[in-house]
């Protein structure tokens, strides 16, 4: 049934835009960015009862939170910069789309900075001085 | 193997939880740095024993990262850093405090528990005596300050050793032999409640050697208590093996 919900207001949103697109562009991009929001809206309630799920199993298991927390602070950041990036796009500003793109890949990269220097001083430590 | 059966948990959790989170990711251009952080994670819980092993608490520094980098992300937080670097160096502090803490109560706890037994082998005799003591941290009656305490006592004394207390160590010979006459020695457990001169619990002591067990555990519970000043319901004295295999 949600599945069909969001195809409608998708179609309808296409469909809009394309008529507003000859006369106004600057309010066509408004209308495709409101849309992009409310399905949005529409999957985050999903996400947070996948995102939950994924906690009480953490939780139950004995599993170190802090994992967790790292994978979800990637899934949070791919999710927003693909977000924004796709918006900008939409208005035609492909360059400024990939540096999002290029911001997202930089912040997960830096959530990496702390295991790999963990990682790489325990490495060290365990090769013969 | 209990250590064993959770870090094969943890594995397998964590490798569950890449693959999924792998499937949730929305684009492929994220995917290539996802998926290698996502790698780093597996490797890092596969290497947890080693880290331990070499360097200490990973997962505690690990969150001190992040909460730092929390803290100084953005652009616009430039302003009221500096006035959160004082609380958050005073946290990370506190957190790294507590943290030795419990390291150096563990130390303290064995050293406790060694006298413990030098003092229970000295006194009564025993030999065989294994003694594990908990520390905790209590604030004290006169002021504020928080003191470790001696929270927990566990004495497991040896079947043999306790059954053969009537005789002292002198004879260690005659004590071995009665030690076998007696081998079939009901496993006993002594609970000291609040009353520690009541003669221990009337149900547990069925036979001779029992009682034998049961004052022999009295004994040692008034040595410890009045050596250390303990507190009655913080000793417990336990004469069978099965009862304490999985506390010791």
């Amino acid at each position: 049934m949600e599945m069909i919900q969001i195809v409608g207001i998708g179609l309808l949103a296409s469909i809009l835009i394309l008529v507003l697109k000859e006369q106004k562009p600057v309010f066509a991009f408004l209308l495709a960015t409101a849309t992009g929001i409310l399905i949005f809206l529409f999957l985050i309630g999903k996400i947070g009862v996948i995102l939950s799920t994924l906690e009480k199993v953490a939780a139950s298991s004995g599993m170190e939170s802090i994992y967790l927390k790292t994978v979800f602070k990637i899934i949070g950041i791919s999710y927003i910069a693909e977000f924004g990036a796709q918006i900008v796009r939409d208005a035609g500003q492909e360059s400024i789309a990939s540096k999002i793109e290029l911001a997202g890949k930089v912040l997960i990269m830096v959530l990496a900075v702390p295991i790999i220097s963990i990682i790489i001083e325990t490495v060290m430590k365990l090769l013969p001085a | 193997m209990d250590w064993l059966g959770g870090w094969l948990r943890e594995i397998i959790l964590v490798v569950l939880l890449a693959a999924f989170v792998e499937l949730l990711l929305p684009s492929k251009s994220m995917e290539r740095y996802a998926r290698l952080v996502l790698s780093l994670l597996v490797l890092l819980t596969i290497l947890s024993p080693i880290i331990s092993l070499l360097k200490g608490d990973a997962v505690q520094e690990l969150g001190l990262e992040l909460s730092r980098q929390e803290r100084s992300g953005g652009l616009f937080s430039g302003g009221k850093g500096q006035a959160e670097s004082l609380e958050q160096i005073l946290a990370d502090g506190m957190k790294l405090a507590a943290g030795q803490q419990s390291r150096s109560l563990e130390l303290a706890a064995a050293e406790v528990a060694g006298q413990m037994k030098d003092q229970i082998t000295s006194e009564t005799g025993e030999r065989g005596a294994k003694v594990t003591v908990t520390l905790g941290m209590s604030r004290s009656a006169s002021g504020g300050e928080e003191v470790p305490v001696i929270s927990e006592v566990q004495v497991y004394l040896p079947p043999a050793a306790a059954s053969g207390s009537a005789v002292p160590s002198e004879a260690p010979d005659a004590e071995d032999s009665e030690a076998i006459a007696i081998v079939p020695v009901e496993p006993v457990e002594v609970h000291i409640g609040t009353e520690p001169t009541s003669g221990g619990d009337a149900g547990a002591v069925s036979g001779p050697a029992d009682e034998a067990a049961a004052a022999e555990a009295e004994a040692v519970i008034h040595l410890l208590e009045n050596r250390w000043g303990l507190e009655p319901g913080v000793i417990r004295v336990t004469g069978n093996a099965d009862s304490t295999s999985d506390k010791l």
